[in-house]
C-alpha cells in the first residue's frame, strides 16, 4: 500500500513530499530517493489522536504522515505494533472508566486507605519511634513558647499524684508542668508519652479535687496509647500527597481548603476516641467525669467573657481543635 | 517603493496555528492519569510524554508541526531521584525532626538550582525539533552561577546598604529608601532578566543556527515599567472594588447575619476559606497573565534567528482574563475542565506568536543530541518556571 508523507533527512530543513510502498512481503520503499528497507528497521512512533505519524529511519531522516488509518492497517498486517494505548485514549468508555477508576482511588485511599495504613503502620512502628522527634519537640516550644511553671508546689504535687495514680507508675509517662501566655489554657501530648499542662488550664479547675484535670491528663494519655501522633503523621503525608498529585498542576493553595476539611475530620475522631478512653480510665478509678464537664464550661464562660464577639479559637486552642464543647459536656455529665 | 517593501515584510509574518482538539485531549489527558495511578507512578513518565508529544504535534508554523523527543525513560529516572530526595527531606523535617541534616537538603538544593535550571532548559530544547532538526543549548553552567551571584548580590546590597546608613543617618536612609526600591524595580530587575534572557536565548540554536536576542536595556525597561504601571492600577482598581464589596456587606448583612448559620462558628472559617481561596486564584491567575503576557511579546519581538523575525501580540489583559477565568473553572469543575483550560491558554498565546522568514528550508543540523532529565524534573516537581 502506498502512503503519502513528507522526508526531512535531518541535516537540512529541506521538506520532500514523498510516497512510501509497504510492499506484500514486508519492505519499505521509497522510490524517488533510492530507499529500500525492511519494515521492522523502521521504527513507527505510536499512534497519538490523530497528530501526524513519525515513521524514523536507521540513518536518522524521518517520514512524516497525517494517514494513520492506513499505517495502523499496515502494521497490524505485518504485527509490528498494536495500538493498545491510542484504543484506551480514543473511546470515550475508557475516559469515563477512567474516571471512575481515579475518583475510586481519591476516595478510597483518603478514608479506607489512609485508616487502614495509619492504624497498621501505627501498630507496627516501634513505641520509640517518635520518641526524638518529640524531644526534640519540647525542646523546640520550650526555647520559643514555653515558661516556668507558677503553680504552687502544693498543686504539684496534687496534680503529680494524680498522675501516678493515672498512668499506674508506668515510665513512659512523664508530666511537665509549663506557663505559656501564647498558648492559653491548653494542653498536650507529645507521641513519646510527655505531657505538657499549661497553668492556666490548671486556674480554671474550679473542683478542690482538680478532678477536671485529671480528664485532661486521661485524655492526653488516650492520644498517647492510641498513637494518634504517628497515626496523624501518617494520614497527613496522605492527605498532601493524594491532594497534591489529584490536582497536578495547581498551585498549594487550593489544596488548603480539602486538606484542612480532611485533616480536621481526622484530628476530631482522634479527639472523640481520647474523650472515650478518658472516660473509661475515670471510671475505672471511680472518679466521676462531672468535674471534665465543669472544665469544659469553664473554659468555654472563661473564653466569650475573655473575648466578646470575637472568635476565641486563638486563646483556646484547646477547645477550638476539638468537638463541639456541648457535646463533650452532655457526653461526660452522663455517666 | 518604501511602503511596498513594508507591505511584503509584513505579509511575510505567519502565524502559530494550534490545532489540538479538547475533546482528544481530554481523553488522552485522563486515560493518562488512570493509568498513572494504577502502575503506582511509573506510567507518568510515559503519561508526560504522550501529553507533551500532542501538544508539540498539534503547533504548526508554516504547515510544518513540531515534534518532541523525550525518552520516558529518562524522565522516569528524574523522577525517582527527586522523589526518593523529597521523601528524604521530609523524613528528616518532620518524622525525625533533625533539622540539621534537612536544612542541608535544602542548602544542597539550592547550591545546585543554577545547574538544575541550566538543565532543564537544556532538556526542553534539545527534544524539541521541528522538521526534523532538533534545538540546542550551549550555555555553560558557570555561567549560570555567574549570573544567580550577580543577581543575589546587586539585589541584597539595596536593603544592607540601607540597613547600614539607618544606623547611622535614620533620616537619609528613609529618603534614600523610597529611590532605591523604585531603582529596584524600574532598573535593575529589567537588567538582570535582560542578563537572563540573553543566557537563554543567545545560546539556543535551531540546528546549527543560532538565535539572538537583541533587547536593549531601554527596551526591557520600557516593558517593565508598562507592566508595573498596569499592575498598579488593576491593584488600585481590585482594592476599591473590595473596600466597596466589604463596606456593602458590613452596612447590610452584618447584623442580620449574625443569627444565621453563616455565623456560627462551624461553618464561618470554611466559607472563608473557600470565598478566599476562590478570591486569590482569581488574582494570581490574573495578574500571572499578565506578567507572561508582557514577558512572552518581549521575548518574542527582540528575538531573531538568521533573517527570520518573531512578533508577539498577546494583549496583557485578555491573557489576564483567560489565566484568570481558567483556575476558577479548573477549580470549580473539580479539574475536569483542566484540559479545555489548558488548550484555551495555549491557543491564544501562539496564535499571538508570528514569525516571518526568507527560506524555511535552509536550516542545517548536525543531528541529536543525548539528554538528561534531573533538572526538569526536579523543577517541574517544585513547580518553578523558567520562563522560557
Amino acid at each position: 500500500m502506498t502512503i503519502n508523507a513528507k522526508m526531512y533527512d535531518g541535516k537540512s530543513s529541506k521538506e520532500h513530499s514523498v510516497a512510501i510502498e509497504i510492499t506484500q512481503n514486508g519492505r519499505f520503499k521509497i522510490a524517488s530517493h533510492g530507499i529500500d528497507l525492511a519494515l521492522e528497521d523502521v521504527t513507527i512512533s505510536s499512534r497519538l489522536g490523530d497528530t501526524p505519524r513519525l515513521i524514523h529511519l536507521p540513518d536518522g531522516t524521518r517520514c512524516k504522515s497525517e494517514e494513520n488509518d492506513t499505517i495502523d492497517r499496515a502494521l497490524s498486517h505485518f504485527s509490528l505494533q498494536s495500538p493498545l494505548v491510542h484504543k484506551l485514549e480514543r473511546s470515550w468508555k475508557f475516559a469515563l472508566g477512567a474516571l471512575a477508576v481515579i475518583v475510586i482511588t481519591i476516595t478510597l485511599s483518603l478514608t479506607v486507605g489512609a485508616d487502614f495504613t495509619a492504624k497498621m503502620l501505627a501498630k507496627n512502628l516501634p513505641q520509640n519511634s517518635l520518641d526524638s522527634a518529640s524531644r526534640n519537640t519540647l525542646k523546640m516550644l520550650d526555647k520559643h513558647y514555653l515558661h516556668k511553671s507558677n503553680l504552687s508546689n502544693e498543686k504539684k504535687a496534687k496534680i503529680l499524684h494524680l498522675f501516678q495514680k493515672l498512668t499506674d507508675g508506668e515510665k513512659r509517662y512523664k508530666l511537665h508542668f509549663r506557663s505559656s501566655p501564647a498558648m492559653g489554657a491548653n494542653a498536650f501530648a507529645l507521641p513519646n508519652g510527655d505531657i505538657v499542662l499549661i497553668d492556666s488550664l490548671v486556674y480554671l479547675d474550679k473542683d478542690p479535687n482538680l478532678y477536671g484535670i485529671l480528664g485532661v491528663l486521661a485524655h492526653e494519655k488516650g492520644h498517647v496509647v492510641y498513637k494518634h501522633g504517628l497515626q496523624g503523621l501518617i494520614k497527613g503525608a496522605i492527605v498532601a500527597t493524594v491532594i497534591g498529585y489529584a490536582t497536578g498542576d495547581l498551585s498549594f493553595i487550593t489544596t488548603a481548603l480539602p486538606t484542612m476539611l480532611l485533616t480536621s475530620k481526622y484530628s476530631r475522631e482522634f479527639e472523640t476516641q481520647a474523650d472515650s478512653y478518658a472516660k473509661m480510665q475515670l471510671h475505672k478509678m471511680g472518679i466521676s467525669t462531672k468535674p471534665l464537664a465543669n472544665l469544659f464550661l469553664n473554659i468555654e464562660n472563661f473564653a466569650n467573657k475573655k473575648s466578646k464577639g470575637k472568635s476565641s479559637e486563638n486563646r483556646f486552642p484547646w477547645l477550638a481543635s476539638h468537638p463541639i464543647t456541648s457535646k463533650r459536656v452532655a457526653y461526660f455529665n452522663n455517666e | 517603493m518604501q511602503t511596498e517593501s513594508l507591505e511584503d515584510s509584513k505579509n511575510s509574518f505567519k502565524s502559530f496555528v494550534f490545532k489540538a482538539d479538547t475533546k482528544e485531549y481530554f481523553k488522552i489527558w485522563i486515560v493518562n492519569i488512570a493509568l498513572s495511578i494504577l502502575t503506582l507512578g511509573i506510567y507518568s513518565a510515559w503519561a508526560k510524554v504522550r501529553t507533551n508529544r500532542y501538544l508539540y504535534a498539534s503547533c504548526y508554523l508554516n504547515g510544518s508541526n513540531f515534534e518532541y523527543n523525550a525518552k520516558p525513560k529518562r524522565i522516569l529516572y528524574g523522577r525517582i531521584i527527586v522523589v526518593t530526595l523529597y521523601a528524604l527531606f521530609l523524613l528528616f523535617s518532620d518524622y525525625l525532626a533533625m533539622y540539621a541534616v534537612a536544612g542541608a537538603i535544602i542548602v544542597l538544593f539550592l547550591l545546585l538550582l543554577p545547574w538544575l535550571i541550566r538543565q532543564a532548559i537544556s532538556f526542553k530544547l534539545k527534544s524539541t525539533s521541528y522538521r526534523n532538526i532538533p534545538f540546542r543549548f550551549s550555555a555553560k553552567t558557570r555561567s549560570f552561577y555567574w549570573l544567580v551571584t550577580l543577581a543575589i548580590i546587586l539585589i541584597a546590597s539595596i536593603p544592607l546598604t540601607l540597613a547600614v546608613l539607618a544606623k547611622f543617618m535614620p533620616g537619609f536612609a528613609a529618603f534614600l529608601a523610597f529611590f532605591a526600591y523604585i531603582f529596584l524595580f524600574t532598573i535593575l530587575l529589567p537588567a538582570i532578566y535582560r542578563r537572563y534572557k540573553l543566557l537563554v536565548i543567545n545560546n539556543a540554536w535551531y540546528g546549527d543556527t543560532p538565535f539572538r536576542f537583541v533587547a536593549t536595556k531601554r527596551d526591557v525597561i520600557g516593558v517593565f515599567m508598562k507592566m508595573g504601571l498596569l499592575t498598579f492600577a488593576i491593584s488600585i482598581a481590585l482594592g476599591i472594588i473590595a473596600s466597596v464589596i466589604i463596606g456593602y456587606l458590613s452596612a447590610m448583612g452584618y447584623t442580620k447575619a449574625s443569627n444565621t448559620i453563616l455565623a456560627s462558628n462551624v461553618l464561618l472559617p470554611y466559607l472563608t476559606l473557600f470565598f478566599g481561596t476562590i478570591t486569590y486564584l482569581f488574582i494570581i491567575g490574573l495578574f500571572k497573565g499578565i506578567s507572561d503576557a508582557f514577558l512572552s511579546n518581549l521575548g518574542r519581538n527582540f528575538t531573531k534567528i538568521k533573517d527570520g523575525s518573531f512578533k508577539g501580540t498577546i494583549h496583557p489583559l485578555r491573557l489576564g482574563f483567560i489565566s484568570a477565568t481558567n483556575a476558577l473553572l479548573i477549580l470549580l469543575s473539580l479539574g475536569m475542565l483542566y484540559p479545555w483550560a489548558k488548550i484555551r491558554y495555549l491557543r491564544y498565546k501562539l496564535e499571538n506568536t508570528h514569525f516571518a522568514c526568507s527560506d524555511y528550508e535552509s536550516f542545517s543540523s548536525s543531528g541529536y543530541e543525548s539528554r538528561n532529565a534531573l533538572g526538569e524534573e526536579t523543577l517541574d516537581f517544585f513547580d518553578i518556571e523558567i520562563g522560557f
